[in-house]
């Protein structure tokens, strides 16, 4: 490792605000363009509606930008939070960031829930939410170091490349005794040349005594912070306690953490054994219940996938404690040790790879028709490394496979690459490619919906064809679930705030396999609850892993187990314990409605947010082609004679297609009205009046964007 | 005898998961068991043989990513 360095551009000493039940009531906003470093209160109204995580990102977003404004304009915010009950050692899932920035895949807001310790950090240093902006002219590093006292702006020179060596360099820099202080936030080489870099939030494992991390890997905020040149934000803190957080009730607080804790270490080992193989247990289950991405979401099944689940992960991955936050008793965050890529600037080297979950084995493995735990490892590492999200990666080279082997597109655009499905060492290569900035990477690089225009508009590819295979809805590529099958999983992806992404509803199960929202209204109704509960997690600076991945034993009694009830309960309770409020778990919902209707006004803001923009490409939804109808002919034929009532004896195949594709549309369109209804909007999708008032979310600019929407 | 949840239960002859839910209550969200260390869901239930001395656990409803 070379010698680094760091000339000190500015560094103010500030008070360090208590924190004070969950909260330190200020916010940090630091201007690269002008250098400024400037601590803000939160005022009680701002923390009464917004709450905190999510809710504070958005609304300093929501100020810093204008309905105008680009990705890549100054006043674009990086903003990160944590949110009152972050930073609770010992609570399952207790310390998440929630990052949000307007995105260049979506040019709306985008919100990331990532693992690490930098939230927590951020805020027992006193602040509850950062607000990067402006743009540096050379690289920069900035430090919040609670433990000086100090902000301080670097420029940056001599820095290592790639994330995976500049967390592990700035980290030992900063505080090479007690490396456990410092949690770093970086992006990589493949932010400056793609729409999808991600940021890399890390954690000292003590166990192993090196750097691990943790992605907020949707929607390219990391692009946002490598075009700002900040080269990494790092938080510094010392030991940390319950008490840190200063929660209104301690004992309280002990009590319904060791009570989760204690069911995750009981029951984990009994149910899906998460702290053995993450999240790899799903990759044979949705294979079995045919809801696993394989070539570009055409099928949902594959014999080879079992030899990239959980019984050959189970084996490679490195044993020791796996949280992503202190004492978290799920432990999921799994890596692979002393693993050798064969591509690359790090080929016959020994590296550690954080990962993989089960998006990236789905994703970038049987999406591409990539049946080897090896290639998929090492696909997982150089999206880390250089700082891509895996998911747009895994279904952006998905695209281009099919678009591929359809002739769409030949050697000819890709550089002599053949990208057939399975072609492993080319996928490998388009990643080092969009690290660089060279060749067909930098066109994949911009993502599906912009492929989609180069393809037709240059290539001269079919535009009807490549906007019903490509796997985007807003501008986001899907994450990696099939929902043919599911109409409120469509819409899971389709009505969710920030484009395809299944953190709002995972519907999947109760739909397709248990049947249990048969009507329109029991859809918009999940559609309604799940998004509310899940933004919640995010408010408060958690996990949701812990709420419904491990489930008490007698949950399958309750009236309605999706929703594991106890649980909620107790995160009432953790939520009541650490803010000195005294609500119940409805109450949970209605704060979770207005940051989530909040979300929706700003998408309008932003020129999106209407009906037109829920839309979600015909692959998800049902068979695009021939090949595809006749892979699951039985279900499709059955359903077009019996809910359809079609007399379908001298159809061709073609023709059933059609037919199918007829009637789930409308199906899909009868859905979105269902919801909209059930959310308080307009038939247009934009939240009315009424609803904005009911959840006092009724300011002005608010008006003043739904007014100009025609909502009066 | 096989175990169930850790609980201990008769088996039978030409026992199938889906024989053995048709003894069981609850089971009515439980897409996915794990017979004797493998995982095997739903669409393997009718075909999936259970062995005597197997031991079953009733995984809950399946919750995504
Ligand atoms: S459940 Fe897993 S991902 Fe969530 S905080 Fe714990 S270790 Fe991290």
């Amino acid at each position: 490792m070379g010698q680094i360095n760091l000339k000190e551009i500015k560094s103010v000493s500030y008070e360090k605000a208590e924190v004070k039940k969950g909260y330190t009531d200020q916010s940090l906003r630091i201007n690269l363009s002008s250098n400024d470093i400037i601590i803000d209160p939160i005022e009680e109204k701002i923390k009464d509606k917004f709450i905190g995580g999510k809710g504070y990102d958005l609304w300093l977003m929501w100020n810093a930008v204008s309905g105008d404004t680009k990705w890549n304009d100054p006043e674009n915010a990086v903003c990160i939070s944590s949110g009152p009950l972050g930073g609770t050692p010992g609570y399952p899932g207790g310390g998440k960031s929630i990052v949000t920035a307007i995105s260049p895949l979506t040019g709306a807001p985008i919100d990331s829930n990532v693992g690490g310790y930098f939230g927590p950090y951020k805020k027992f240093s006193g602040f509850d939410v950062i607000q990067l902006d402006g743009k540096a002219s050379e690289d920069t590093v900035i430090l919040i170091d609670g433990i000086e006292n100090t902000i301080t702006i670097y420029e940056a020179f001599d820095l290592p490349e790639d994330s995976y060596e500049l967390s592990d360099t700035l980290t030992r820099h900063f505080d090479e005794k007690k490396p456990v202080n410092v949690s770093v936030v970086t992006a990589g080489p493949g932010a400056d040349h793609t729409f999808f870099g991600c940021l890399n939030f890390s954690w000292w494992d003590a166990g192993r005594k090196m750097v691990r991390y943790k992605q907020a890997g949707r929607g390219g905020i990391g692009t946002v912070f490598a075009d700002k040149k900040i080269k990494a934000v790092v938080a510094r803190f010392g030991a940390i306690s319950m008490k840190a957080n200063s929660p209104a009730d301690l004992d309280a607080l002990k009590i319904v953490t060791k009570t989760h804790a204690k069911e995750i270490n009981e029951l984990d080992p009994k149910q899906n054994r998460m702290a053995l193989v993450g999240t790899t247990h799903l990759v044979p289950i949705m294979n079995d219940h045919d809801c696993l991405p394989v070539h570009n979401f055409k099928f949902g099944s594959h014999p080879e996938s079992k030899v990239i689940g959980e019984d050959v992960f189970e084996h490679i991955f490195d044993k020791g404690f796996d949280g992503c936050w202190r004492g978290c008793a799920v432990a999921c965050a799994h890596g692979v040790k002393d693993f050798s890529p064969f591509t690359g600037p790090y080929r016959g080297k020994k590296v550690f790879v954080d990962g993989p979950e089960y998006e990236t084995v789905a994703g970038c493995g049987s999406n591409l028709g990539i049946f080897d735990a090896q290639t998929i490892l090492e696909i997982n590492f150089y999206c880390d490394a250089y700082g891509l999200d895996t998911i747009s990666v895994g279904t952006s080279l998905g695209f281009i496979m099919e678009c591929f082997e359809n002739n769409q597109i030949t050697t000819e655009h890709t550089g002599g690459l053949d990208l057939s499905f399975g072609n492993r060492f080319n996928a490998l290569k388009i990643i080092h490619q969009m690290a660089k900035g060279e060749g067909f990477g930098t066109i994949v690089g911009k993502g599906i919906r912009n492929m989609k225009k180069i393809f037709a508009q240059e290539y001269g590819a079919d535009p009807n064809f490549l906007q019903d295979i490509g796997m985007e809805s807003k501008g986001l590529e899907f994450s990696e679930y099939i929902t043919k099958e599911s109409l409120a999983q469509q819409g899971g992806y389709g009505l969710s705030l920030k484009g395809a992404q299944h953190d709002e509803a995972w519907l999947i199960f109760l739909d397709m396999v248990h049947n249990f929202m048969p009507t329109f209204e029991n859809k918009a109704e999940a559609l309604h609850w799940f998004p509310m509960f899940r933004t919640w997690f995010s408010l408060c600076g958690l996990c949701k892993l812990p709420w419904n991945d491990i489930v008490p034993e007698d949950n399958k009694n309750t009236k309605e187990p999706a929703k594991v009830i106890k649980h909620v309960g107790w995160y009432t309770d953790f939520f009541n314990a650490v803010t000195g409020k005294n609500i119940g778990p409805d109450d949970l919902i209605t704060m979770s409605e207005a940051v989530y209707n909040f979300q929706r006004i700003f998408n309008l803001k932003m020129g999106y947010g209407t009906r037109e923009h829920d839309t979600v490409p015909y692959r998800s939804m049902g068979p695009v082609t021939v090949e595809e109808y006749k892979s699951r002919y039985k279900r499709y034929d059955d359903q077009l004679i019996e809910k359809y009532e079609l007399d379908i004896s001298n159809m061709t195949t073609q023709e059933k297609v059609a037919a199918l594709r007829k009637n789930r549309e409308e199906q899909y369109e009868l859905l979105k009205d269902a919801v909209y209804e059930r959310r308080g909007w307009t038939q247009d999708g934009i939240p009315t009046l009424k609803t904005v008032k009911r959840l006092g979310i009724d300011f002005p600019e608010v008006l003043e964007v739904l007014k100009k929407n025609g909502v009066k | 005898m096989i175990e169930v949840d850790e609980k201990k239960m008769p088996w039978s002859k030409g026992m199938t998961i889906t024989s053995l839910f048709q003894t069981l209550n609850d089971v009515e969200y439980c897409s996915v068991v794990r017979l004797n260390g493998k995982l095997i869901s739903r669409p393997q239930f009718t075909d999936t043989p259970v062995p005597d001395n197997s031991i079953i656990q009733l995984l809950p409803l399946v919750a995504g990513g």
